[in-house]
C-alpha cells in the first residue's frame, strides 16, 4: 500500500513536470502579447516596450523564460503580468466563491440526480422511467450555455431580476434576510445550471448500475426473506450500486476549484473560471501556467484519492 | 431507512424551496435605490496606479480620483486642474565664436527688441553665448532672429542635432513651462498637495523599474524645477507641443511613495490609492466591483453622491443585462438598437460623433497600389453611404480623412469623394487596367485581383470588407476576403507589412500629432506606417505640427495635413461612427458649480463637446436632491 503511494507519487511528480512544459509553450506560443496597452498605440514608444519586456523577462529565450517561471511558481514568487500581484494570491482570492459555486452544484447534481436515477431504476419500464430518461436526455442533448442563456432572457425580460455577480447592487436591504436570501439567489441561480449535466449523467450511471443490482440474487434473496421494497431498495440495491460515484469521487477535488468558463461569465461570477478565461485574453502567461499546473495536481491526487477510495470499499479491488 | 430516505428526497426539496423563495426575493426587491452611481466596465481593471496603467477600464475608475495639473473643458479647451496657471515661454541660445561677436550682435538685438519684434522679452550675455528669453516657445521666432544676425554678417555657431539625421540649428531652442499650483488642495490622507509631488510623479514615470507607458510623453524634458512649493518649471530640449497635454496626467502623491521601491507599489498603493480627486478610494473586490465614496474635502466641493461603484463585468452582453435589470445605470448602445431605445420614454439617450474612424489600408509596397489613379478609383468605387446605412443604421458619416469632426483642429471643408463607379471605371482604364476574358481588369498580364484582411469577432469591419468585395466586382476588380484572429493579423501580416489590404480603424483622442502613423521613418516592422506612406511634403508638416504651440497656426498645419494626405488617399477612408449611451429616464441631474462664485447651475444631464459625462463628480440623483445634504 504504502510503496503504491509512493509509487504514484513519483508518476505524479514526472508528469507535472510534463504537463508544466507543455502547458507553457501553449500558452506562449499563442500569437499575441500581454501588452496592457493594446496593440497599434501610437502613444506607446519602442523603448517603452522593451522596458515592459524586460520587467517581465520576456526578452529572454523561451526555455529561460520557463525556468525562470518555474523558480518563481515554486518560490511563491510568480507575479502576474496583469497587475504585478503575486499569482498564489490571486488565485486564492478567487477561491472561497469557487469552492462556494461548485460545492453547491456538486450537492445539487448529486441529490437531484441520485433522485431521479433511484426513480427511474424502480419504476423501470413505467411512466416515471420514461420521464426521468425524457430530462435527463435532454439536459445532456442542449448546449449548456444555450440553457443558460434562455433561463437568463426569461429572468430578465420577464421579471427584471439581477442575476450577475455575488449579490444586487445599490439598494438598500429592509433586512438581513432580504439580503441573504439575495445572496443565496446569486448562488444557487448559476449553480443550478452549472449542475444540470450533472444530474443528468448521475441519473444516467445510477439507474443503470441500480437495476442491475435489482436483478441479483441477493435482492431475491432480500424479498423472499420478507424484508421491506423499502428497505430492498434503500438498504441493499442502492449500497452497492454507489461504486461508481465513489470511483468519480476523485474527480471532486479538481472539479471544486475548476472553472465553468462559460456560465460564470454569463453570470458574471467572480470565481476562477473567469480568472483563467481572462489570462487568456489578457496573454497573462504566469498566471496561466500556475492555474494549470494547480489544476493539474489536483486531478492527478484525486485520481489517486478516488482509487484509494476504491479500494476501501470493494475488498476485490486490489493496488499493486 | 428513515435518513436515506431522508436525503433522497429532503436534499433536492430544501433545495427548490430556497431556489423559489431567493426568486421571490430578488423579483421584490426594495426599489429604495442608495444614493450611489453604477458604472458598468469591461474586464477587470490592472491597476489604479495612474502612470502604471494602459487599459480603458483602469483609467475610468482612477479618473474619478485623481487630478491632473491640466485638463480639457466641456469644450475640448485646455484649461487647469491642480494648476491654475500655465505660462509658456522659450529659451533660444546663440553661441558665437567670441566674445566681442556676442556683444555685438546683443547690441544688434536690443535695438531690433525696440523696434518691433515682439516677442523678445530679455536678452543676455553670458560669455561667447547669448540667451533670449521668447513669449512663445517655437522655432519660427529664432529661426527668424538666426536670420537678421547672419543677414548682418554674424556667424552664430551650429549647435549638433538632437537626434540622428536631424536638422543642424544654428540656435538651441528650450521651451520652458511654468505652473502656478493651487494651495487649497489636499490628498485623501489630509496631506497638503505641492510641487514636490509634481516632481516626484514626473521622476516616476521616467524610472525604469516603474515602467510606466507615459514615459514617451516625457522623453524631452530636459529638467523639472519646483522654486517653491507652489511652482513647477519645466523645461524642454526641444519645441514639442504636444507635451503640453502630457500634463493632463495625473499627479502622484510622492510622501507615500517616494521612499518605497517601485516593485513594492502593487501592495502597498496600486490596490487602494490615495488621490487628491472627487472620490476616494473605498474597496474593490476582485472581478467583483470597486466601490469609491465621496471625498467631502474636495476642493472644488463635496461631490453629491454618497458614492460610485464600477461593477467589473466580462464582455459588453452582461453589461446589456446588468443595465436592464437596474444594476448599472449607463450603457453604450449597439447602433442596430439605437431606434428601438429612441422611441422607448423610459430611457434618456445620448448621442455624439465618435473619435473613431473605419478605413481600408491600401499596401503601398504593392505595385498596383503606387499609382494614386488606382487607389481614387477604388475609394470612388465603394459605396460608402451605403455602408453607413446598412453597417452601422445611419448612426454615422462618411469620413474625410485623418481627423474626426470633434476635434478642434478638424476641417469640415475636406470633401469626401463620391460614390462614382463610372468615373472609377474610366480612371481605371486610364491607368492602363482593361477588363479581361474573364471580367477581372488586367495590366501587362497580371489581373487586378488582391487580398484583403480583416479581424475575427469585429462584424463592423466583416461586413465592410463584404461590401467592398461586392462594390470591386461591379468595377472588374476582384477581392479576396480574409478573416483571421486579431493577434494573428498583427504578427503574420501588420507588423510586417506584408499584406495587401486592410480594414482596420484608428480612435485617437484629441491629438494632432499623428507623426507615428504618416511619418515616411516609421515604416519599419511593429512600427504604425504600415502601409509605407512617404510623402515628404506630409513629412514636413507633420515635424512643423509638433513644434507649433499657437492654436490658430495649429489649426492652419492640421487642415492643411488632413488636405494632403485625403488627396493622396493611402487609405480609403470610410466613416466616422456615431456613439450612442443610453440612461434610464432622469436618473441623474447635474448641479455644477458656475463662473461666479456661490453660483450653481443645475441641469438635466445632457450632451457637451467633451461628452454627456463629461462632468460626473456632479451628477446627483433627483431622489436625493444636492439642497437637503448642504
Amino acid at each position: 500500500m504504502t510503496s503504491f503511494i509512493i509509487r504514484r507519487l513519483a508518476l505524479s511528480a514526472v508528469l507535472l513536470f510534463i504537463i508544466s512544459i507543455i502547458s507553457f509553450f501553449i500558452v506562449t506560443l499563442t500569437p499575441g502579447s500581454p501588452y496592457p496597452w493594446g496593440e497599434l498605440n501610437p502613444k506607446i514608444s519602442a523603448e517603452v516596450k522593451a522596458n515592459f519586456r524586460k520587467k517581465f523577462h520576456l526578452d529572454r529565450p523561451l526555455h529561460e523564460q520557463y525556468a525562470l517561471i518555474m523558480r518563481d511558481l515554486f518560490t511563491g514568487n510568480l507575479r502576474s503580468i496583469k497587475d504585478d500581484r503575486p499569482v498564489m494570491s490571486r488565485i486564492l482570492e478567487r477561491l472561497p466563491a469557487t469552492v462556494a459555486l461548485n460545492l453547491t452544484s456538486i450537492v445539487i447534481s448529486l441529490s437531484f440526480g441520485t433522485l431521479l436515477g433511484v426513480t427511474a431504476a424502480r419504476y423501470s419500464g413505467h411512466w416515471q422511467d420514461a420521464l426521468s430518461s425524457f430530462i435527463a436526455f435532454l439536459f445532456i442533448a442542449l448546449p449548456g450555455f444555450w440553457i443558460t442563456y434562455m433561463v437568463v432572457i426569461a429572468l430578465v425580460k420577464g421579471f427584471g431580476v439581477p442575476i450577475l455577480g455575488t449579490n444586487s447592487y445599490g439598494i438598500e436591504f429592509p433586512n438581513g434576510l432580504a439580503s441573504g436570501l439575495d445572496t443565496l439567489w446569486h448562488l444557487l441561480l448559476p449553480a443550478t445550471i452549472l449542475a444540470l449535466g450533472g444530474i443528468a449523467s448521475q441519473s444516467r450511471y445510477l439507474r443503470a448500475t441500480m437495476i442491475e443490482s435489482l436483478r441479483e440474487d441477493y435482492i431475491r434473496t432480500a424479498r423472499s426473506k420478507g424484508l421491506a421494497e423499502e428497505v430492498v431498495l434503500y438498504k441493499h440495491a442502492l449500497r452497492n450500486s454507489i461504486r461508481p460515484i465513489i470511483a468519480g469521487i476523485g474527480m471532486v477535488l479538481p472539479a471544486l476549484i475548476g472553472g465553468a468558463v462559460v456560465i460564470e461569465t454569463i453570470f458574471a461570477y467572480p470565481a476562477m473560471g473567469r480568472l483563467g478565461y481572462e489570462a487568456v485574453l489578457e496573454r497573462d502567461y504566469p498566471t496561466l501556467v500556475a492555474l494549470n499546473f494547480v489544476v493539474a495536481a489536483l486531478v492527478l491526487l484525486g485520481n489517486l484519492i478516488s482509487d484509494l477510495l476504491s479500494a476501501a470499499v470493494d475488498p476485490r479491488v486490489r493496488l499493486e | 431507512m428513515r435518513s436515506i430516505r431522508l436525503f433522497l428526497y429532503g436534499i433536492p426539496m430544501t433545495l427548490l424551496v430556497l431556489l423559489v423563495a431567493a426568486f421571490v426575493n430578488a423579483s421584490f426587491l426594495s426599489v429604495a435605490k442608495k444614493n450611489e452611481m453604477s458604472i458598468g466596465i469591461i474586464g477587470e481593471p490592472s491597476t489604479l496606479n495612474p502612470i502604471q496603467q494602459a487599459d480603458s477600464a483602469s483609467g475610468q475608475v482612477a479618473g474619478l480620483m485623481f487630478n491632473g495639473l491640466l485638463k480639457y473643458n466641456q469644450d475640448i479647451e485646455m484649461v487647469g486642474d491642480l494648476a491654475t496657471t500655465w505660462d509658456l515661454s522659450q529659451e533660444t541660445t546663440f553661441q558665437f565664436g567670441s566674445e566681442e561677436e556676442a556683444t555685438k550682435a546683443l547690441s544688434l538685438l536690443n535695438v531690433k527688441r525696440a523696434s518691433n519684434s515682439r516677442s523678445i522679452t530679455t536678452i543676455a550675455r553670458d560669455g561667447k553665448n547669448l540667451t533670449l528669453t521668447l513669449s512663445q516657445p517655437g522655432l519660427t521666432d529664432s529661426e527668424n532672429i538666426a536670420h537678421i544676425l547672419t543677414a548682418t554678417g554674424l556667424h552664430p555657431l551650429p549647435f549638433p542635432p538632437l537626434e540622428k539625421g536631424g536638422k543642424e540649428r544654428l540656435f538651441k531652442a528650450e521651451p520652458i513651462i511654468r505652473f502656478t499650483l493651487r494651495k487649497d488642495v489636499r490628498w485623501h490622507d489630509g496631506a497638503p498637495f505641492t510641487s514636490a509631488d509634481v516632481a516626484f510623479t514626473y521622476h516616476a514615470i521616467m524610472d525604469e523599474r516603474v515602467a510606466s507607458p507615459r514615459s514617451s510623453d516625457f522623453e524631452l524634458v530636459s529638467s523639472l524645477e519646483t522654486p517653491d512649493p507652489y511652482s513647477v518649471l519645466v523645461r524642454y530640449k526641444k519645441p514639442f507641443s504636444p507635451a503640453l497635454l502630457s500634463w493632463m496626467q495625473s499627479i502622484l502623491p510622492s510622501h507615500l511613495l517616494e521612499k518605497v521601491e517601485p516593485a513594492k507599489w502593487s501592495e502597498i498603493y496600486n490596490r487602494h490609492p490615495v488621490g487628491t480627486g472627487p472620490f476616494k478610494f473605498g474597496n474593490w473586490k476582485t472581478n467583483e466591483f470597486i466601490r469609491l465614496i465621496k471625498n467631502p474635502d474636495y476642493f472644488r466641493g463635496s461631490p453629491w453622491l454618497d458614492s460610485v461603484v464600477f461593477r467589473v463585468l466580462p464582455d459588453p452582453l452582461t453589461l446589456q443585462l446588468a443595465f436592464q435589470t437596474k444594476q448599472v445605470d449607463f450603457w453604450a448602445v449597439d447602433p442596430w438598437a439605437v431606434k428601438s431605445f429612441e422611441k422607448d420614454k423610459r430611457f434618456d439617450l445620448f448621442s455624439s460623433a465618435g473619435n473613431m474612424y473605419n478605413y481600408i489600408g491600401w499596401n503601398l509596397r504593392r505595385p498596383m497600389f503606387q499609382d494614386l489613379r488606382v487607389r481614387k478609383a477604388l475609394a470612388e468605387a465603394i459605396n460608402i453611404p451605403q455602408m453607413i446605412k446598412y453597417i452601422i443604421y445611419g448612426h454615422g458619416v462618411q469620413s474625410n480623412g485623418i481627423f474626426t469632426p470633434k476635434m478642434w483642429f478638424y476641417d469640415p471643408k475636406v470633401q469626401p469623394l463620391p460614390y462614382d463607379p463610372k468615373a472609377a471605371a474610366a480612371l481605371l482604364d486610364e491607368a492602363g487596367w482593361k477588363p479581361g476574358p474573364d471580367g477581372i481588369r488586367m495590366k501587362d498580364g497580371k489581373r487586378l485581383s488582391f487580398t484583403l484582411l480583416a479581424n475575427n469577432g469585429n462584424e463592423v469591419r466583416r461586413d465592410i470588407a463584404t461590401l467592398v468585395q461586392d462594390d470591386l466586382k461591379k468595377i472588374g476588380v476582384e477581392v479576396k476576403v480574409e478573416i483571421y484572429e486579431w493577434s494573428v493579423l498583427l504578427k503574420r501580416f501588420v507588423n510586417k507589412g506584408e499584406f495587401d489590404a486592410i480594414v482596420l480603424g484608428w480612435g485617437l483622442g484629441n491629438d494632432f500629432d499623428q507623426y507615428a502613423i504618416w511619418h515616411s521613418s516609421q515604416t519599419h516592422p511593429e512600427e504604425l506606417n504600415f502601409v509605407g506612406y512617404n510623402n515628404p511634403e506630409v513629412d514636413h508638416l507633420l515635424t512643423d505640427l509638433r513644434q507649433e504651440y499657437s492654436r490658430p497656426e495649429i489649426i492652419r498645419l492640421a487642415a492643411n495635413l488632413q488636405q494632403r494626405i485625403y488627396e493622396n488617399q493611402p487609405y480609403t477612408f470610410l466613416f466616422v461612427p456615431e456613439g450612442t449611451s443610453v440612461m434610464w429616464k432622469n436618473t441623474y441631474r447635474i448641479r455644477r458649480p458656475g463662473s461666479k462664485p456661490g453660483e450653481w447651475i443645475d441641469s438635466p444631464v445632457t450632451m457637451t463637446k467633451a461628452g454627456w459625462d463629461y462632468d460626473m463628480e456632479w451628477f446627483y440623483r433627483p431622489e436625493y436632491p444636492p439642497g437637503a445634504k448642504r
